[in-house]
Order: C-alpha cells, then sequence, then structure tokens
C-alpha cells in the first residue's frame, strides 16, 4: 500500500504530457481558424486541453487516497510484444514460414518453460493451417519464402 | 405491407449462399470464443475483421454480427458446464446453471438456456425491426448540432457508466478521438499527426487499435493465468435435456421479463447486455415466492439472464443503425466494417441501403436458428474445446492478429501499430483505464469533428447552437445530467468506503 495513489498520479501526469503535446503541435503547425470556420487545429487543440484537464484531476484524486502496487510484469509482455516485432521485421524479407516460426517461437517464451516438442508442433501445424486459410483459401498475396540478398 | 416486403427482400440477402456460409462461420465461431476462456468478444472480432476488406459489406456485417451473438450462446455453456463464465454477460448464469449441472440437470439447463437465448433474441429482433425504421426516419431531420449532441451522450455515457472511474472513461474517451485525427483532415486536407510516417496518410488502422488493445493486450494478462480446465465427466454427461412441465411453467414469465429488460439495457451506450444480466437476475429473485431457492439451481435464475443479454445483443444495433452511434466498442466495429467500404452510417443508411439493412436483420434470424441447431447436439464438442490448453491456443492468435494486421493493407506499418497499441492496452491494463471508450473515441472522433465544424459554421461561431436548438438542447441536457450522475455516485462510492474504513 502506499500513501498515496502513486499509479494513477503518473498516469495523470502520462495524459497531462499528451495532451500538451497534442495541442501544441496543433497550435503551432495547423491553422486553427475562427470559431465559425475552423481550421484543422482548433478541434484537436481543444481535445488536447482536455485530455490535460483529466490529468489533471486525476493526479488531485490521487492525493485523496491511498494506492496499491501495480501488478506489473516483464516477461510477458517483452516476449509477446516481442514476437510481435519479429513478424513484422520478417515478413517481408524473408516471408511468411520464417515469420510464422519466429512469433510462434518467441511468444511461447512467455510461458518461461520450454516444451521444445509441443513448440516445433504448433509450429508445423500453424505453418500449414495459416498459408492454407490466408494464402491458398483467401488469395491473398503472401509469399511463404523470400531471399533479399 | 412495406414492412413484409422488405422483410422478403431482407430474407432473400440473408439466404443466399455466400451468406449463410459466412452466417454459419460467424456463428460458429462466435460460440468457439464464447465457450473458450481467456478470448474475449472483441479479439475475435478483430481477428476476423481483416476478412470484412474482402467480403461484400452485408456478407461481412452478417459475419461480424454472428461472431457477436453467438459468443452469448457459447459462453453460457461453460457458465452451467464448468462454473466459467465465457463472457461477463454470462456470469450470472453461472449462480444456477452450475448448481443445475452438478445435480444433474445439466442438459436441461443447456436446453432451456438456449430456448431462452433464442427467445430473448427473436424479442429483440422483432423490436430492431419495428423501431429501427421509425428512429431513423425521425433522425433524418437531425442537423449537425444534434449529431454532435448525440455523439458526445453516447461517448459520454459509455465512458461513464461501464466500470471504474469516470474521469478515466473520459480520458480514454478523450485519448481516442485525438488518435481519430491521425491523418488527412477530410475537409482541409491538412495532414495531421503523421510525424512523417507517409503510410499513416489514411489514418491509425482501426483493425491494429482494435487487436492492439483487446487482443495483444489481453494475451499479455492471460499468460501464465489461465490453466486449462479439468472437466468433471459427470458434470458433462448428459442424462436427460427434456424439460419438466414445472420448468416450463417456472420460465415463461422470466423470460418474457428478461427480455424487456435485455431490450431496454441494449439500446442505451454503455450498459448492454452484462448489465441486462445481472439486473433481471436481481429482478427474478425479488419477484420470487421462493428466493432462497436461488443460486441452488433455480431455473427463473437462468432463464431470465439468458433472454436478457440475448435481446440486448440485438436490441445494441438499433442506435448503431438507425442513428449510426454506437453503444459499445463491438458496435464501434461494426460501424468501422461499414465505413471502410465508404457507407455512411446514420439514417439514410435503411434508405440508401436497404438490402444491407434487411439483410442482416434476417440474417440475425437465420444466425440464432443456426445457433439453436449447432449448441444442442454439439455441446461435447464444445466442452472439449475448454481443454486445449492456452499455452497452444495463444501464440496462434498471435499469429492470426499478425496476418491479420498486416494482410489489410500488406506493410509492415500495420504490425507495427498492432505492437504500439498492444503495448498501449497493456499499461492501460496496468493503470486501471479502460478500452472500450477508446476504441469508441476513435471510431466517433472523425465524425464528430465534422458535424462540430460544421455545426459552429451554421451557427455562426457561437457555441450555443448547440443549446438553441431544442432537440440539441435536450441531449445536451441529459449529457449534462449522466455527468453529474457520476460525479455524485463516484463520491458516494468513496464516502462508503472511508466509513468502512473507520469502523474497519
Amino acid at each position: 500500500m502506499y500513501k498515496f495513489d502513486y499509479t494513477d498520479m503518473a498516469a495523470g501526469a502520462f495524459l497531462i504530457v499528451v495532451g500538451l503535446t497534442a495541442t501544441g503541435i496543433a497550435v503551432s503547425q495547423y491553422p486553427l481558424g475562427t470559431f465559425q470556420r475552423m481550421g484543422p487545429g482548433m478541434f484537436p487543440a481543444g481535445l488536447g486541453v482536455l485530455l490535460s484537464f483529466f490529468g489533471v484531476i486525476l493526479i488531485i484524486q490521487g492525493f485523496t487516497r491511498q494506492g496499491m502496487r501495480p501488478d506489473i510484469r516483464i516477461w510477458s509482455p517483452l516476449f509477446v510484444l516481442g514476437s510481435v516485432a519479429a513478424f513484422a521485421l520478417i515478413v517481408v524479407p524473408f516471408g511468411l514460414i520464417p515469420a510464422i516460426i519466429a512469433i510462434v517461437v518467441l511468444s511461447s517464451l512467455a510461458e518461461l518453460k520450454i516444451k521444445v516438442t509441443s513448440v516445433a508442433w504448433l509450429c508445423v501445424a500453424l505453418c500449414i493451417l495459416a498459408p492454407g486459410v490466408f494464402k491458398f483459401g483467401l488469395g491473398l498475396q503472401l509469399p511463404l519464402f523470400r531471399w533479399p540478398f | 405491407m412495406e414492412l413484409l416486403g422488405n422483410l422478403g427482400l431482407g430474407l432473400g440477402v440473408a439466404l443466399s449462399l455466400t451468406n449463410l456460409l459466412y452466417c454459419f462461420l460467424g456463428a460458429l465461431l462466435g460460440t468457439l470464443v464464447g465457450v473458450i476462456p481467456g478470448v474475449g468478444v472483441l479479439a475475435a472480432i478483430s481477428m476476423l475483421f481483416p476478412l470484412t476488406y474482402h467480403l461484400d459489406p452485408t456478407t461481412a456485417l452478417i459475419m461480424l454480427a454472428g461472431i457477436w451473438y453467438g459468443t452469448t450462446y457459447g459462453g453460457s455453456t461453460a457458465s452451467i458446464l464448468l462454473n466459467i463464465p465465457g463472457t461477463p454477460a454470462n456470469a450470472v448464469t453461472c449462480l444456477d446453471g452450475y448448481p443445475m449441472a452438478r445435480s444433474g440437470r445439466g442438459g436441461v439447463a443447456l436446453f432451456m438456456t438456449t430456448v431462452a437465448s433464442f427467445f430473448g433474441a427473436t424479442f429483440g429482433i422483432a423490436l430492431l425491426t419495428l423501431f429501427t425504421p421509425i428512429i431513423a426516419e425521425y433522425a433524418l431531420r437531425f442537423g449537425s448540432a444534434e449529431y454532435f449532441a448525440l455523439m458526445l451522450m453516447g461517448l459520454v455515457a459509455a465512458s461513464t457508466i461501464s466500470e471504474g472511474s469516470a474521469i478515466k472513461g473520459l480520458s480514454m474517451m478523450t485519448l481516442g478521438v485525438i488518435l481519430g485525427l491521425v491523418g488527412m483532415d477530410t475537409q482541409t486536407s491538412t495532414v495531421r499527426y503523421t510525424f512523417g510516417v507517409l503510410g499513416m496518410l489514411e489514418g491509425i488502422s482501426l483493425i491494429a487499435l482494435a487487436m492492439g488493445v483487446f487482443g495483444v493486450a489481453e494475451i499479455i494478462m492471460s499468460v501464465r493465468r489461465v490453466k486449462s480446465t479439468d472437466i468433471d465427466p459427470e458434470s458433462v454427461k448428459l442424462k436427460a435435456i427434456k424439460p419438466t412441465r414445472d420448468d416450463v411453467r417456472r420460465s415463461w414469465f422470466p423470460m418474457l421479463r428478461g427480455s424487456s429488460l435485455g431490450s431496454f439495457f441494449g439500446t442505451l451506450p454503455g450498459t448492454g447486455p452484462s448489465i441486462a444480466a445481472f439486473l433481471s437476475y436481481a429482478i427474478e429473485k425479488r419477484l420470487s415466492k421462493t428466493p432462497e431457492r436461488f443460486g441452488k439451481g433455480a431455473i427463473e435464475g437462468i432463464m431470465a439472464p439468458e433472454a436478457a443479454n440475448n435481446a440486448a445483443d440485438q436490441t445494441a444495433f438499433i442506435p448503431t443503425l438507425s442513428l449510426g452511434v454506437p453503444g459499445s466498442a463491438t458496435m464501434a466495429l461494426m460501424l468501422g466494417a461499414l465505413m471502410i467500404h465508404g457507407i455512411a452510417p446514420g439514417p439514410t443508411l435503411i434508405s440508401d441501403e436497404p438490402e444491407l439493412f434487411w439483410g442482416l436483420i434476417m440474417s440475425f434470424w437465420v444466425g440464432n436458428i443456426i445457433l439453436l441447431v449447432l449448441n444442442i447436439p454439439l455441446i461435447g464438442v464444445w466442452v472439449r474445446m475448454l481443454t486445449i490448453p492456452y499455452h497452444l491456443l495463444y501464440p496462434s492468435v498471435l499469429l492470426f492478429i499478425c496476418i491479420g494486421a498486416y494482410s489489410a493493407s500488406f506493410s509492415p506499418l500495420n504490425v507495427w501499430m498492432v505492437f504500439a497499441f498492444g503495448a498501449l492496452g497493456y499499461a492501460m491494463r496496468i493503470f486501471r483505464f479502460p478500452g472500450a471508450p477508446l476504441l469508441l473515441g476513435f471510431v466517433l472522433g472523425p465524425l464528430m469533428e465534422e458535424h462540430f465544424r460544421r455545426a459552429m459554421l451554421l451557427g455562426r461561431g457561437d457555441f450555443m447552437t448547440f443549446f438553441d436548438r431544442p432537440i440539441s438542447a435536450t441531449i445536451m441536457a441529459i449529457t449534462g445530467l449522466i455527468l453529474l450522475w457520476s460525479i455524485l455516485s463516484a463520491e458516494s462510492v468513496k464516502k462508503r468506503r472511508q466509513e468502512r474504513a473507520r469502523s474497519a
């Protein structure tokens, strides 16, 4: 238990930063126009201010109550998001099959115990199923293998 | 007579071979997703969303809708047999459904809830058929001020009524609207917030946002937490599915009350099937002459909520299709599917696209009949789905999410957006921010800006234009009341918490 709700305060600070950035960009780069003839900057500038206002309220509320320690996990987001990033990096230069293997192996590591045979079987099954559905079933243009060099 | 003609037209569309096939596919997938805990409706819909690029808009919507109401059917199966709610809307069905299964009446419970679901859905569809065209015709008179006010009310209600802090809901809605503005401004062609990335000219991809915030974040939260279930073979064995005469007699009124309550809450933004199911259970318990039977396998306790959540599933389409204002994140995705095909949602939808509207409505009926047929004989298959270990399930779901995002535009940029929104979604879970207002704001954002600018132009730059026009003023007043109510109820919760802390 914390004396104040620090998680909400941190979130409030984040909202203020995002809101002010949005307003700053809108005011400095997009024409604001008048209330009657609004330019592309007016609406987002207002929204940014609104978002920062909510951030301020959240911080004030955080001072009025106690907070819980947030339950943050490190490995699950790292491996799951990492596997998505790997897919994004691999699918164009190397093709679908290497991307499938990368995403399955990397995301399976999030379990923190590696069962080699079950991961291998899953790879094989998905390498047959996914191209079957998307490439041959739906006729999408997805090269299975590629070599960029 | 006109109505009959329209229904005939719709039935023709719904019964075409392609539409029938995708309706079946949607219902089947919905049931699957409903049965398996750890994969939500939104994740399922966003996973299949990329398919809609390649389909006719009517077919696409029929399939997505099938997933939506299919999960509610499937969810009740998991609730009754395993005491695990497949979806939040089925949570209350566990209370009396599981005791029924334990005492060997699982078959009866499954059969009767399927009947209740069908009854509730039919009730909802009937209201949908009758009221959507009337509301749409009335809404044709709305100007931009009214539209802006309506969308604002929908967003505010959805952000404050749903679970958690109202401020957090409102801030996510605002962030969603800002994200919705990314890309080229339709009125002046000014490029906003793209940070020089060429692929962002068309804006942030709805699919990437939905799949990241709901799909990927859900997986991160569930890894190493969802245990695959061992099933007690006794509870699955279906000795008899035939209800006794007493069961049938007790079911009529709960089913009717559940359907009416569900239909009402389905149309309101921010409430939806879960709240409808909980309230109808509470009402049945209060009305019952023998409330002590509840929680021990009272049939009223499963009939009312299952009728209510299915009715709400259907009536949620009323504001979405008549006004173009979705009340929940799922409905926002449905609208997104329309907008991708260049169909403007709003009151002119029914007259502009009669085949789409009536075809969709009739497909609900067809889909519910398909579900009726799917559910009863295949119960054994659904239950076995529950034993699929999560460590095989989630890499497959991730893969399908990535392929879906990639194939939407054949560019890795969309996959990177899934990555970014997955990270944002996980942060939102940690800091306890709701995801639904973000998605709703995102879909409605560009429309809101357009109407706001037009209303201000017509109102000569005076903000009073939203309060001078009677309809707009009424809607604004309701929005104000919702905000006031959410502040007051937050205060009373705080006071109660302090009192409890003091007495403890």
